[in-house]
């Protein structure tokens, strides 16, 4: 008996490969963006094990993390640097192949039904990789690690009532200190990455039920399935791989020549409670919302609850974007809206890194407002979109 | 073609947002960097000349209280720890001064080192009652006493370990922290990677002139010449990210290991799409 029947008998591997690979049909009419699914697993992954490497080294304690980062793992073990480039590289990476995943998803209206579920775990994917990495930027126990988390440590004490106990409680001191760094070290490598897992299990069963979607947004009936669908293995995965080999060239041209974007090189200065760096500015996926938090900057509360908003207001595109058209691609009106807000991602990410002043704070306030202009032009655009449907059906 | 395009267009946002967040959010920030000035002629003009074996003996009547030399013999009247006590920080020794400072420099240096540091407090007393000639005599005799070629370390160790530690290189500051607290008003940084939190323009002109860069600093300008300010930071660049190299050189033989999985996983999927559309 060979040892494949042997396993099959037992786990029915053959029908497993089959129900997820080789009979899993994705859609035929998908571009590249659909391979971006794939490539956060392969980051997530890559995450993982350069993090593991970096864990045998690290010291939590703030008296020798910094020390520990950048004298024996980026002087002392062999390759150390390596894997601390790779970690710190791959984190940024992540979220720009996070963004460009969910913007594929928002411009083919993949959150619409039967796919709320998929978005929903998406999103909180999303959020979760967002605490993993703000917790993990402290770890080096540099100057910006230090001074963002204490800046946006500090904005929980807004919250009504609990506000200043809560913030005492997050860094487990009255400032960021050794608890903080404690604590954070805990979030970072152990809770947050099981829960990330479990997530994207979730997430990755959910598409498997209802199917990936396609640039027409077309629903695809299970007989058809095999007609207008590719396989899963191997042939949407043959194209994934070139994806991938395209990427990882990318991803390691920036590791060895190009890291400085994600190694900011003010935080090679240990942290230093009693000196506050000039500029203080997240790492640049966060800069989008801090901009949003600094853009109502007549109003500290309003522009906490706006922040708050921009981080968890695409959880809910589902019922904001009603509309029975599903992808963009179709949606004139619609494609109009989701340039803008691109355009404003990409404009409020530059401002969150200047200096919040002039000029500078007045665009913020005003790229702020296109932010939600665009989550709250969805309901409009649908009911347009609705009547425009029902004038066409009169017509037949 | 249809995906080209798409590539295309996400190219375009990401370099757009890449330049916004760093070249030009950098600029906004930290502006343009000065250039540095070696000509230190900021001060008044003086070429000292003179005979080295007068120098000799005006060293030793002038200096070597504080000062040793001891390329040539010349131990300091004080130790360390009575100078430490006296001046908060620990005088030099002056066998490879000459190298290393600019001479018309440490000319003005010894008549007045505040003005020339710009350092109101530089523990160093001036010497105004020495006369032009004795100047050039002392400055000619330690030139004569100068190693004529110095090391990014050796600059290190003459230039700035006095106050700053380097504790990667496992390099003490001379000077214990209590003392450079008084002396200077805080512990200055420790320099093992100074390298890569500034960049390298950065850091050259810091050192020629501490405050164009970071007003009412307590470092001291130090007069430095353009080739010793040059290697001491081609040093700092050097211990602060000692794998530059190596990362290089693997760097190139992973970009070529993947661009043969381009190739081959490019070949794969054509074989495999052959029959689809």
């Amino acid at each position: 008996m060979r040892f494949i029947d042997w396993l099959d008998e037992r786990l029915a591997i053959r029908q497993l490969i089959r129900i997820m690979m080789t009979e899993y049909y994705v859609p035929k009419n998908i571009n590249f963006l659909w391979s971006f699914g794939v490539l956060i697993v392969l980051m997530l992954v890559i995450l993982i094990i350069s993090g593991l490497f970096l864990l045998m080294y690290y010291k939590p304690d703030a008296n020798l993390a910094f020390d520990s980062v950048n004298k024996t793992i980026m002087m002392d073990v062999a390759f150390g640097w390596i894997f601390r480039h790779v970690h710190a590289v791959g984190a940024s990476i992540m979220f720009l192949v996070l963004f460009i995943h969910m913007a594929r998803g928002i411009y083919y209206g993949s959150y619409k039904p039967p796919r709320e579920i998929v978005w929903i775990t998406g999103y909180i994917l999303f959020i979760l990789m967002s605490a993993t990495a703000f917790t993990g930027y402290l770890l080096p126990w540099g100057q910006m690690s230090y001074w963002a988390a204490q800046t946006i440590t500090t904005l929980f004490e807004k919250i009504p009532v609990i506000g200043p106990d809560l913030v005492i409680w997050i860094r487990g001191h009255f400032i960021v200190e050794d608890p903080t760094l404690t604590r954070f070290f805990a979030l970072h490598v152990v809770f947050l990455p099981l829960l990330l897992i479990v997530f994207t299990a979730i997430h990755l069963y959910a598409v498997r039920i209802v199917g990936s979607n396609n640039e027409d947004g077309e629903p695809i009936p299970k007989e058809e399935k095999k007609k207008k669908g590719i396989p899963f293995w191997p042939v949407f995965m043959a194209k994934e791989f070139f994806v991938m080999t395209v990427f990882l060239t990318f991803f390691f041209f920036l590791v060895f020549f190009h890291y400085e974007f994600a190694m900011d090189p003010i935080n090679f200065i240990p942290a230093d409670k009693l000196q506050t760096p000039p500029h203080i500015y997240p790492e640049w996926y966060f800069l989008a919302f801090y901009e949003v938090l600094r853009g109502f900057f007549f109003s500290q509360n309003l522009g906490l609850i706006a922040f708050v908003l921009s981080m968890f207001i695409a959880m809910f595109l589902p019922w904001l974007d009603r509309s029975p058209i599903v992808s963009g691609k179709h949606r004139p009106l619609f494609q109009i809206a989701f340039w803008i807000f691109v355009i404003d991602f990409v404009f409020l990410t530059v401002l969150g890194k200047l200096p919040p002043t002039g000029l500078y704070a007045w665009l913020g306030l005003i790229g702020s407002i296109v932010f939600f202009g665009f989550f709250l032009s969805l309901p409009i655009i649908s009911k347009i979109e609705r009547k425009q449907l029902e004038r066409g059906g009169d017509k037949q | 073609m249809k995906e080209l395009k798409i590539l295309a267009v996400l190219v375009v946002i990401v370099l757009v947002g890449y330049i916004g967040i760093e070249p030009y959010a950098k600029h906004v920030m930290h502006g343009t960097i000065p250039p540095p000035d070696f000509s230190y002629l900021d001060l008044p003009k003086f070429e000292p000349v003179g005979d080295p074996k007068k120098g000799r003996e005006l060293f030793k009547a002038n200096c070597s209280s504080c000062h040793s030399l001891k390329a040539d013999g010349i131990e300091a009247g004080m130790d360390k720890k009575t100078a430490e006590l006296s001046f908060h920080v620990v005088p030099p020794d002056l066998s490879n001064v000459a190298t290393i400072i600019e001479s018309h420099f440490l000319a003005n240096f010894i008549r007045d080192p505040q003005t020339a540091t710009k350092n109101p407090k530089f523990a160093m007393p001036p010497m105004g009652y020495l006369t032009n000639d004795q100047i050039g005599n002392i400055i000619a005799y330690l030139k004569s006493t100068a190693k004529k070629e110095l090391t990014g370390k050796e600059i290190l160790h003459d230039a700035c370990t006095r106050c700053h530690s380097v504790k990667y290189q496992k390099i003490p500051a001379e000077t214990s922290q209590e003392h450079l607290k008084i002396y200077l008003g805080k512990i200055p940084p420790d320099l093992s990677l100074m390298g890569r939190a500034k960049e390298h323009e950065y850091l050259i002109t810091f050192i020629n002139n501490p405050q164009v860069l970071l007003p009412g600093t307590t470092m001291p300008r130090l007069g430095l010449t353009k080739e010793a300010t040059e290697t001491l930071v081609a040093y700092l660049d050097k211990i602060a990210d000692p794998y530059k190299e190596q990362r290089k050189k693997i760097g190139i033989w992973v970009l070529i290991y993947m661009f043969i999985g381009v190739v081959l996983t490019y070949a794969w999927k054509r074989k495999i799409w052959k029959n689809i559309h």
